[in-house]
């Protein structure tokens, strides 16, 4: 019974990064190997996670933007996720901060997975080789899933993201060798800095296809909801911190399958 | 087939199609148990209302079969020596015609099926629970030679579509610079191996460079495979490949199709090409590109980690780590590489466009690609880091597609 929801809690939300999680918190539940997802997630204006100044020199007075995250998570391995997301800021923007949005690469490795008496742990950790990445990542995170009734679930999370992060700032037109001028960053210095320290949230649903989730950000508390369309498509919206309105959407589909009619053994081979 | 299950005897349909006729035997036995707790014109009548049932049903799934037969060329059924041999250029995923044919045909599971590239069997499989791979040795391919046919008349008129994209994220003033362009192509058949790939291009949006929008060719190239034992490849090209390079590229890779380690080595001589709006324009072929590379295969998880090094395009020298994932019909794949020019890290995946098919009969074919490959590294755009061109050609590409291991392990 257990092993049937675990396999079955595989494509559920999404973080505004792209991996599994509630609405701004990863969580520590991993794709099941192959699976493939794309999605949008759109964070709203007051709560701009880019740094202060995002390309140095670029501008003095630093406007604060609503932006749209585009993302593209594959379990690579059983345990491994890879993330490839692209932050765009909306409207717009000062010649040199231009660009389709920051190309942020990040994996998700699942250090223990969840049994009945045992949590799961998981880490994650951007790329280095970034210039400017707003959801920049290294966070542990632990999740455990506790059955409420025979239709309600809840999954508790917590975990802790580090303020200090490496990054290429220092290297915008010097772009020749990315395994080279890596600078130390702390992102408190940021005005809204993402994933920065303790957080944490649970996650309520209802037979693995409603549900409601509350999280703590580490720096605020936001509430949310999401409800899956057909096994594969998520919709999910919330408020952060009481104030402004978030969204996403995402699409998971499985990439380790074959065609519908050749999955069955045939007559001969049975 | 509604029909047959309100009389509870139909079952499931690929089931009842594929036994034949000791499905057919089963379910008239089936009837006999019944036949004593009815009347005798109601099991006549049952009888002729199940026997008519259960021809529709076969009739239909025949058609099936025969339909999806269509999607194979050059198929020689050897019954002797319980061979079937064929080539498909539908799938990307070797595994999927090799099942589908397998179901079509419904031979027995002693059958080996032996998949010809270009004309060229691969290697031969025996499918089901006892799977067996078989590497054909330098004189059983003299034999298949004198058996299997090759050249244009034993193959489709075959035209694919196949998207292209060139892209760069980087420039400020135009952050999304792209050149997508839909290319039509097709392949001559002309020998066994020989292959000329030839095709139109269409060009859709260009703001990548100042290529001007004209239809133009798409890339022409003989390509010439060859197997020369179980388990040494050759594949040379000449012609005008992507990426604007025209020259010979030559391969060469030793791959035991069971085992784990395979290496191969590439050397070509190239220069540079386009079309302008009126005829061509050609630099001189003067640029070499040498690469050498070992690869291993870890086959719990289809991954391949494959180092790679030597002389790129421009006379970049460095290497190269690869880490690619085999997913059925997808390949994904993360690299990082160091040379002379520079560092880069990025990703690359090779999936095919659907829907597939899209019409064909017995001559002539239209679909979408089979394999439509994309890479994408951090800092590619302008620097030239490690830059090489595509051949359609690459023999460890189309090699691990038909390791034993990789196909093995995605039956049902």
């Amino acid at each position: 019974m257990i092993f049937a929801l675990l396999s079955q809690k595989g494509w559920a939300q999404v973080n505004i990064s792209g991996k599994p999680g509630l609405m701004n918190i990863p969580t520590a539940r991993i794709l099941s190997d192959g699976t493939f997802q794309i999605g949008y997630h759109y964070n709203p204006s007051h709560y701009d996670p880019r740094a202060n100044d995002p390309n140095a020199g670029v501008s003095n007075n630093f406007i604060q933007s609503s932006s749209s995250v585009y993302y593209a998570t594959l379990a690579i391995l059983p345990r491994l996720e890879v993330t490839i997301n692209i932050f765009h800021v909306n409207g717009d923007l000062p010649l040199r901060a231009r660009g389709i949005g920051d190309r942020q690469f990040d994996v998700k490795y699942a250090v223990l997975t969840e049994r009945e008496h045992r949590p799961s742990v998981a880490i994650i950790a951007s790329a280095p080789f970034g210039i400017d990445n707003s959801l920049v990542t290294y966070a542990a995170v632990t999740t455990k899933n506790f059955t409420l009734s025979e239709t309600f679930t809840a999954e508790v999370s917590a975990g802790f993201g580090s303020p200090y992060y490496f990054d290429r700032s220092d290297n915008g037109g010097n772009n020749f060798d990315i395994f080279s001028n890596y600078k130390l960053h702390n992102k408190n210095e940021r005005p809204h800095p993402y994933l920065s320290g303790p957080f944490g949230g649970i996650a309520f649903r209802y037979k693995q296809k409603l549900g409601g989730m509350i999280e703590w950000d580490s720096q605020q508390l936001n509430l949310g909801a999401y409800a899956k369309l057909f096994d594969r498509w998520t919709m999910q919206a919330g408020v952060i911190n009481f104030d402004q309105i978030t969204f996403g959407t995402s699409y998971a589909v499985s990439l380790r399958k074959l065609p519908k009619r050749l999955r069955q053994k045939s007559d001969l081979e049975k | 087939m509604h029909v047959c299950e309100d009389t509870d005897l139909g079952g499931d349909n690929r089931e009842n199609c594929l036994g034949g006729t000791s499905a057919g035997a089963n379910k008239l036995r089936v009837f006999s148990k019944q036949v004593h707790i009815v009347t005798i014109n109601r099991s006549a009548f049952a009888f002729s209302w199940i026997f008519i049932c259960w021809s529709v049903q076969v009739g239909f799934c025949q058609q099936q079969d025969q339909r999806a037969l269509l999607n194979y060329e050059n198929l020689t059924i050897d019954s002797a020596a319980q061979r079937v041999y064929y080539e498909q250029r539908l799938y990307r995923n070797p595994m999927i015609g090799l099942l589908e044919l397998s179901q079509a045909l419904a031979k027995p599971t002693t059958t080996e099926f032996v998949p010809l590239y270009q004309g060229v069997p691969i290697a031969s499989y025996r499918l089901g629970d006892a799977w067996q791979t078989n590497l054909l040795s330098r004189n059983e391919r003299k034999a298949i030679g004198r058996l299997i046919p090759a050249g244009p008349g034993h193959y489709k008129v075959d035209f694919r579509l196949h998207p292209d994209m060139v892209a760069n994220f980087g420039y400020k003033t135009d952050p999304f610079q792209a050149k997508i362009s839909l290319l039509l192509q097709t392949q001559l058949y002309l020998t066994r191996g020989l292959v000329l790939n030839l095709g139109v291009l269409f060009p859709i949006t260009n703001n990548y460079d100042t290529q001007p929008m004209n239809i133009r060719p798409a890339p022409i190239y003989l390509n010439q495979f060859l197997a020369l034992s179980g388990q040494d490849f050759l594949s040379g090209s000449v012609g005008f490949f992507y990426s604007n390079q025209y020259g010979v590229n030559l391969q060469y890779r030793r791959a035991n199709l069971t085992k784990p380690w395979s290496f191969g080595l590439e050397a070509s001589l190239t220069g540079d090409y386009y079309y302008p709006t009126k005829g061509i324009y050609y630099e001189s072929m003067n640029r070499a590109m040498l690469l050498a590379d070992v690869a291993y295969r870890i086959s719990k998880r289809d991954i391949t980690l494959k180092v790679s090094g030597g002389q790129y395009l421009y006379e970049d020298r460095g290497m190269r780590i690869d880490f690619i994932r085999q997913l059925y019909s997808v390949e994904v794949g993360v690299f990082a590489m160091k040379t002379t020019k520079g560092s880069t890290a990025g990703f690359n995946f090779a999936v095919p466009i659907p829907p597939g098919r899209i019409a064909q009969s017995k001559r002539a074919r239209l679909r979408t690609t089979e394999e439509y490959r994309w890479e994408y590294s951090y800092n590619g755009g302008g620097n030239n880091v490690g830059i090489r061109y595509r051949v359609g050609n690459q023999l460890d590409a189309l090699l691990r597609q038909y390791h034993s291991d990789y196909l093995r392990q995605q039956q049902p």
